[in-house]
């Protein structure tokens, strides 16, 4: 079996990467950022006391026995404690994962439903007027910052329009959640057949999800459209052709599947950034996701926190560049036989 | 005359470049294929040949145009066809074979899908029943093992066993009235190169097929065809049967073709 | 007798066919001048004069703005676009225009800077690692995977945090997150021609090893590498401006384009849009040069996208 021996061996190469990236940021947060005890200590605090604080954040070892120490809680399973919120910092990234995940995949999902017939439709068009559109359209999605996108929506929507609601979350301000299952809002609230709170959650996610969505489209389709003009030109296109297929199972049978793949890869590269927190895109919405919880960390110097987000989001990354190549494989049989 | 079943009259085209300069390609190109015989069309590379023959399936590049001239197949001008009624006689009635099959068939799709397809399209029928006639003509073509064969992708085929499936799929499975051959012998070994001719003879005679060769080797034609079309930067030079060619070439082009070919002497 | 030989070839036939009174010249070699004629793409018009465009204010800004960039008040806070104020004002009373054309500076200066610096180091990075192969080549490439699986951005923010504010610390910062693409990009580019029959001829003649590398395969890989710089410019640009609208980085009085969104991120809950929306659009207009450029070389130096 080639395709669980290739992935047993990238999942292995996960322990290295993942071992660089906890020692580099360790070093980097601590080295760069210096002693972070007078932001968790009162002003008036004696200095017994301060002693005292810097000994529970862990931080009045040496470096390098802080840093072991890390890496055999780590090794159990401990992320260790959040300085800001005091609660293990696996249990913090495990609450806001659902919220991440949830506006990572409706955008994602929309933005490729989306992006791809758009790319098809500009190459088999190429020159013509619906290329230049999708071309237009997509460089502009790709030039402007997605947090401007973000704010033009809710102003559009919010502001002008008053069709959906203002950037405060999950859910509006004063509604309760749904009984925790999945965490994921959309599907708590419908096992738990509260439609009007579904409603709610879905109005909440409607321009974040569009702001992703928008910002994903605009690469997917541009890339659908440069390898789809490539796949066109074939030879085996050509004999399709002479076969006698039809325009339309041309495209979208033949054609098409060969001109995946880059679309995958992008696909893969996308998910790496979203799911691992669009920092900006959760700060404009109030979302409260993995990136909003890491530029927190940031601003307050919570090693731990930053450590486990770190940690997860290059685990992400791996994963899905994982999830790419056995994409190919399924894709593109050239790639199961080396 | 009545037997001719494909004629190409004085048929003119150009390269129109991004700023609409036209760059004539070729210059009233004038010959005919008549029923039930294989009709070599011989040239250099870049002869136009291979233009020609993708003009008559319609599937020439996009920047070429044609200038002047008609493709006759039937009565009907193949160059004035509407997309629906060219779709009709592609595959079905006039079917290609192309250079380098590894490349000519879609990679993603195993050999027997792509043979089942065609066939379903041509000739309905189930999947199963499809893939049945699909694993047959692989059979006839004498690939061994087709069951297994059939379920491979063509980058698991060679070149000449690929060529194999390019022609069972265009000759077997379309089973049309006139077979167009682009190079397909280009860039195999040359003992499977005669295998494949000889394999196309084969076919040609049991099915009564009209084939078109388009080739630059001259040895190739000179065993199987029985016309021979000569081809020079865009222009026929020299039409006749492959013994007038061989034996009496009236062209100085025709005679430096045949001495290059190392066959006959100049 | 060339003439259609070239356009068989563009065609993509024949192209290997040789037959003996062929002549020598493979397609590719005929192809190319015809592609050297094509006039210059709208694509690469449009960048390049976009760009020139934003240079121009840039340098204007030095000396003329229409009101002075860096002082509040010089209107009232929140006056919407009018003739004295094309743009219109910002919280603190300041004139949009003069900020945005102020920008440019630091927008623009920023992203150049920051790409040339991670062009040059990860170029040279690569070649080497591409060319000598071994211990070298890992080393660097696993390096280079570690710092790929962090997150961009991320790694952005916390440097930034780490060693403060400054136009300097940024382009650093910016740079250094540039360098693990040009590194891959060349160092892929170089391996797939160390072997090439001219790289073979060159080391005959008895040219040193980084002369090989460095004289005559990296100067074949300038297309792919200059194309790819003008994308990556887009992308430090937007990661500037980010940084920028998440208060980190510069001074927040500076008139760099994504901290005015940030300021103006409080107007736009309340109707007053122009504060967010006009450096947005400046943003788009650099960004979007840059990505038309980057297609032109591209579309230049990789012929199956032009067939």
């Amino acid at each position: 079996m080639p395709l669980a021996l290739m992935i047993l061996r990238r999942l292995f190469w996960i322990i290295p990467v993942a071992l660089g990236v906890v020692t580099i940021t360790f070093f980097a947060a601590r080295v760069f950022t210096g002693d972070p005890t007078e932001l968790y200590t009162p002003p008036e605090a004696t200095d017994e006391l301060r002693a005292q604080i810097r000994e529970r954040l862990g931080l009045a070892d040496p470096l390098w026995v802080q840093y072991g120490k890390y890496l055999s809680d780590l090794l159990r399973g401990d992320f260790g404690m959040s300085f800001t919120t005091g609660l293990n910092v696996g249990a913090d990234l495990s609450d806001r994962l659902p919220a991440t995940l949830e506006l990572g995949l409706v955008g994602m999902v929309f933005g490729v439903l989306a992006g791809v017939p758009l790319g098809v439709i500009a190459a088999v068009n190429r020159e013509r007027w619906p290329d230049f559109l999708v071309r237009g359209v997509t460089l502009g999605g790709m030039a402007l910052p997605q947090f401007w996108i973000g704010l033009v929506l809710i102003w559009i929507f919010f502001v002008t329009l008053g069709w959906l609601p203002g950037p405060v979350g999950r859910l509006p301000i004063g509604v309760n959640p749904p009984p925790l299952l999945t965490g994921f809002l959309l599907i708590d609230t419908a096992l738990a057949g509260d439609g009007e709170k579904f409603r709610l959650a879905l109005r909440q996610l409607a321009l974040p999800a569009l702001t992703l969505g928008l910002t994903t489209l605009a690469p997917v389709a541009r890339v659908t459209r440069a390898s789809m003009v490539e796949a066109l030109q074939s030879d085996y296109i050509r004999t399709a052709i002479a076969m006698g297929h039809g325009r339309r199972v041309v495209w979208f049978r033949y054609c098409l599947r060969n001109a995946l793949l880059p679309v995958v890869t992008l696909i893969g590269g996308v998910a790496g950034h979203v799911f691992g927190g669009a920092v900006l895109l959760e700060s404009i919405f109030g979302w409260p996701g993995l990136g909003q919880y890491a530029l927190q960390a940031i601003e307050r110097s919570d090693f731990a926190a930053l450590q486990g987000f770190v940690i997860y989001a290059s685990l992400l990354y791996v994963l899905a560049f994982l999830a790419v190549d056995v994409l190919y494989m399924l894709i593109d049989p050239r790639m199961r036989t080396p | 005359m009545s037997d001719v079943l494909l004629s190409v009259e004085n048929f003119s085209g150009a390269f129109r470049a991004a700023d609409g300069r036209l760059t004539p390609v070729l210059h009233d190109v004038n010959f005919a294929l008549r029923t039930g015989a294989i009709t070599a069309v011989v040239g250099e590379t870049g002869s136009g040949k291979s233009l020609t023959a993708l003009s008559i399936l319609g599937i020439q590049p996009a920047t070429f145009v044609r200038t002047s001239g008609r493709i006759l197949f039937e009565g009907r001008d193949l160059l004035t066809l509407g997309a629906t009624a060219l779709r009709a006689i592609r595959g079905r009635r006039i079917s290609m074979v192309f250079q380098d099959a590894r490349a000519a068939m879609n990679p993603v799709f195993t050999v027997g899908q792509q043979l089942a397809e065609v066939f379903r399209l041509q000739h309905g029928g189930s999947r199963d029943a499809a893939m049945a006639k699909a694993i047959d003509a692989l059979r006839r073509v004498s690939i061994p093992e087709p069951e297994r064969r059939a379920r491979q992708y063509p980058h698991e085929f060679s070149g000449g066993m690929a060529q194999r499936a390019m022609i069972a799929m265009a000759a077997l499975i379309c089973r049309p009235t006139l077979l167009i051959l682009d190079e397909p012998t280009t860039g195999l070994d040359v003992t499977i190169q005669s295998e494949i001719m000889e394999l196309i003879v084969e076919l040609g005679r049991s099915a009564g097929l009209t084939a078109c060769l388009i080739t630059h080797d001259l040895g190739v034609v000179a065993e199987t065809c029985d016309a021979v079309v000569v081809m020079n930067a865009g222009r026929v030079v020299e039409t006749g049967t492959a013994e007038a060619i061989f034996t009496a070439p009236q062209h100085a082009y025709t005679r430096k073709l045949l001495a290059a070919s190392l066959l006959v002497p100049a | 007798m060339s003439a259609p030989h070239i356009l068989e070839s563009v065609a993509g036939h024949d192209a290997t066919a040789d037959t003996p009174t062929a002549p020598p010249s493979p397609a590719v070699q005929v192809a190319v001048p015809t592609r050297r004629r094509a006039p210059l793409s709208w694509s690469m018009r449009i960048g390049l004069a976009v760009l020139v465009f934003y240079c121009a204010v840039a340098l204007l800004s030095l000396v003329w703005t229409p009101f002075d960039p860096l002082s509040p008040g010089v209107g009232e806070g929140y006056m919407p676009p009018s003739r004295e104020f094309l743009l219109g004002t910002d919280r603190l009373g300041s004139d949009i225009l003069s900020r945005i054309m102020a920008g440019a500076r630091y927008d623009l200066g920023i992203t150049l800077v920051a790409v040339t610096i991670a062009l040059v180091v990860g170029t040279i990075l690569g070649t080497i690692a591409g060319y000598y192969g071994g211990t070298v080549d890992i080393v660097i490439s696993r390096c280079v995977e570690v710092f790929q699986a962090f997150p961009g951005l991320l790694f952005a923010m916390l440097v930034v945090k780490a060693v403060g504010p400054g136009v300097l610390n940024i382009i650093l910062v910016m740079s250094f997150i540039g360098i693990p693409d040009y590194l891959r990009l060349s160092r892929a580019e170089i391996r797939s021609r160390r072997n090439w029959p001219y790289a073979e001829a060159a080391r005959m003649v008895g040219n040193r090893s980084w002369q090989v590398a460095f004289r005559h395969l990296l100067p074949n890989s300038a297309g792919p590498l200059l194309a790819f710089t003008s994308i990556n410019a887009a992308f430090v640009a937007l990661v500037t401006a980010s940084l920028g609208f998440l208060g980190l980085g510069l001074d927040p009085n500076t008139p760099e384009w994504g901290s005015m969104i940030a300021r103006g991120q409080d107007g736009v809950m309340t109707g007053e849009w122009w504060l967010s929306f006009f450096p947005g659009l400046a943003i788009l207009g650099m960004t979007g040069a840059f990505y038309l450029l980057g297609d032109a070389l591209s579309d230049l130096t990789d012929p199956r996208r032009r067939r």
